[in-house]
């Protein structure tokens, strides 16, 4: 091309780009007025570049730059390549006036590409020959940079306010090197394309990370409570190294709690009672005062663990946020699941004080319809969340059978199925909680010993079905007709199995068959001529079952179960 | 023409169930003017088709089950023993059942020897006239 300017003192790729852009012939359909020789092109295109100019923004502004007339040749030169609207143009353009930011970027570089735009234009207009290529430059700056500078100056103006806020939240760690930042954008205008502000301070809202709101353990109402709890309790040694059974003092207190849930260790119990009788003073949410106690104790004794249920405990601790302590006590019931494994002792006596919390605690309906129909033993309600939330315990859990009409609860007496001296109904339940080498130590105080064999032992294992009953009726059902409705259940098992051992040995066998099965259900009418024993299997039992009792081929021409 | 014959056939056991119902309800009628008589009580005669009613269902599933029974001890033929596991549930049902089955066995039993008994007489006798009839041609 006619004209060579002198490369910039920084040869930075937008330079370089736009080099190549004006070196290279542009290839566009109106290349015959673009390839031609300057001079020609100069003569013709004057009035239409002109005209053209009158177009874009750039022509006006350039008017006003040009002062000489050596330049006008270049300029039109120039302009010529600029007004044909080509997508090479139209590129050069956009590289002119684009802002240098990425996306990645945060938008406080925005605020500075405008003044590096400036600069460079301005440095390029020392240099000789490059005018023609700084009047582009210069007004795309100069026309956009008020743009681009309102738009950063609002986004640091949220920024700001933004900053604000997290100074209203509380969250001082980040506050100090926001302000710092906020500050270094303001007072330099370095052209130092320096690395992004901290990721912290991105006050973008889509990709900025909200900071995990930690509830702030308050410590000084956990020392309280520590204080409180070693003021009462017995010292800590006796829950770890007591092996007797209750302790004397105990069983004098025992009875007093009527609603009481009993904890295993004596320490334990006399925090029940106190907590009993504070709970009975204080309303509910005055319950959290009471659970720390024990906790809190424990908490002492033991800080790790402290740091694995901090998660869970600072709802004890704290006595703000009620609204929190159901999931945070679920959570503290998995959480305590999990590590059961340390320490068991530990564990049986924070879980107490969990059932006590959860049983203290007034949203436990919000888990199992059984809270409904456990009316008669309000106390014990509260008990189901814990019991859902401790649904899985692991085997090392010992469940009384004796239970709240809870569902889960029976399906933990299923589970572990340890005879264990249950207490009588009207008493404490949260003993299920307890693990079993404890309660083999520790009967339970409100129980009577020797109050189990009272009961029929082959009604025994019809209790949690009496309970299933009670779940699914979804009302509330007294305790009379729990029982009769045990008595039918023993009443109709009963006739079953007789049932069964005749009909064994009416076909001369001394086995119960699935024959047999077959045929009673017939009689019940379960199995009917359109309805087969094959179809029931596989509509109501599981599929473990299934594959165990229909027939099915597999490789090698074998079939099971063999017939 | 296929349809027909099934509806006929339908037709046919329907009156024929009809007719059975009948016959149910006339031999409970009877029966219960007897007890009426015995109690000096009336029977209405809504509770007179009431218990024929039942009667007939009882009938019906009494039927199935035998015929359940007997399938189950691999039985084409339906036995006592069924009749006996039908009527377990009622004790003394079952009491009675049992006392008349034992009195059936013992009959059969008693007619099984005096049919045995009369064989043998018979074999003797004809023994004896044969051997009657050996001496006598001997001598």
């Amino acid at each position: 091309m006619a004209y060579n300017f002198s490369p910039d003192s920084e040869p930075t790729t937008r330079t370089l780009l736009r080099q190549v852009l004006d070196t290279a012939v542009p290839r566009t359909p109106r290349r015959a007025r673009s390839t031609r020789s300057g001079a020609q092109r100069d003569l013709l295109e004057t009035p239409s570049s002109r005209r053209q100019r009158s177009q874009t923004k750039m022509t006006a502004r350039r008017r006003s730059h040009t002062a000489t007339s050596v330049d006008r040749l270049a300029r039109v030169q120039a302009s010529g390549h600029l007004e044909e609207q080509t997508p090479r143009t139209l590129l050069k353009n956009i590289i002119l006036t684009a802002p240098e930011s990425s996306i990645v970027m945060p938008e406080a570089v925005v605020k500075l590409v405008p003044s590096p735009q400036v600069v460079q234009p301005s440095r390029r207009k020392s240099s000789r020959g490059s005018l023609e290529l700084q009047l582009p430059e210069l007004e795309p700056p100069t026309t956009l940079a008020p743009g681009l500078l309102a738009p950063g100056r609002r986004k640091q103006r949220l920024r700001l306010s933004e900053f604000q806020q997290g100074m209203d939240w509380g969250h001082l760690s980040q506050e100090p090197r926001e302000n710092a930042d906020a500050s270094s954008l303001t007072s330099s205008l370095n052209l130092t394309f320096a690395m992004p502000l901290q990721p912290q301070s991105v006050k973008r809202p889509g990709l900025a990370r909200r900071p995990p709101t930690r509830r702030v353990v308050d410590v000084g109402t956990f020392l309280q409570d520590l204080r409180d709890t070693s003021l009462t309790v017995a010292p800590p040694d006796t829950v770890l190294e007591d092996t007797q059974p209750f302790s004397q003092p105990l069983a004098g207190h025992s009875p007093s709690v009527h609603h009481s849930l009993p904890c295993p260790s004596p320490s334990g119990a006399k925090e029940v009672e106190g907590a009993a009788s504070r709970r009975t003073r204080s309303s509910g949410p005055g319950l959290q005062n009471s659970c720390p106690g024990k906790p809190a104790q424990l908490l002492a004794r033991k800080m790790e663990e402290v740091e694995a249920i901090a998660m869970g405990l600072p709802n004890t601790s704290s006595v703000s946020g009620e609204d929190g302590i159901e999931p945070l006590q679920n959570g503290v019931g998995e959480e305590a699941e999990e590590s059961m494994e340390e320490s068991m002792s530990v564990r049986e006596v924070e879980k107490a004080a969990e059932e006590q919390g959860s049983a203290r605690a007034e949203e436990p309906e919000g888990h199992t319809e059984v809270a409904a129909a456990a009316g008669s033993l309000g106390a014990i309600e509260a008990k189901e969340p814990e019991g859902s939330s401790e649904d899985e315990d692991t085997s090392g859990r010992l469940a009384s059978p004796e239970l709240p009409p809870s569902t889960p609860e029976f399906l933990r007496t299923r589970r572990l199925q340890f005879p264990e001296p249950a207490p009588p109904p009207s008493t404490a339940v949260l003993p299920s909680e307890l693990p079993k080498h404890l309660s083999a130590r520790i009967p339970p105080r409100p129980r009577i010993p020797g109050s189990r064999p009272r009961q029929d032992p082959n009604k025994a294992g019809l209790n949690h079905y009496a309970k299933l009953f009670s779940f699914y009726a979804k009302m509330p059902m007294e305790k009379k007709a729990e029982e009769m409705v045990e008595k039918c259940l023993d009443k109709y098992f009963q006739h079953l199995c007789n049932d069964l051992e005749v009909f064994a040995a009416h076909a001369g066998r001394k086995t119960v068959r699935p024959e047999d099965l077959e045929l009673l259900l017939r009689r019940q009418g379960l199995v009917t001529d359109q309805v087969s024993l094959h179809v029931l299997v596989e509509r109501h039992l599981p599929l473990e079952y299934r594959q165990l009792l229909i027939p099915c081929a597999f490789s090698g021409n074998s079939v099971f179960p063999s017939q | 023409m296929m349809e027909e014959e099934e509806w006929s056939e339908e037709q046919q056991r329907f009156s024929y169930l009809q007719r059975l119902k009948a016959a149910v309800h006339y031999t409970v009628g009877c029966l219960c003017e007897e007890v009426a008589s015995d109690k000096d009580m009336q029977f209405s005669k809504q509770t007179i088709a009431a218990i024929s009613e039942v009667t007939f269902g009882q009938c019906e599933n009494f039927a199935k089950d035998l015929e359940m029974f007997a399938r189950h001890a691999k039985r084409s033929t339906i036995n006592t023993e069924d009749v006996k596991l039908l009527a377990r549930r009622s004790h003394s049902l079952l009491k009675y059942i049992t006392e008349k089955n034992e009195d059936i066995a013992q009959l059969n039993l008693e007619k099984k020897a005096k049919k045995k008994k009369k064989l043998e007489d018979e074999n003797r006798n004809s023994v004896e006239s044969a051997e009657a009839g050996v001496e006598e041609s001997e001598n």
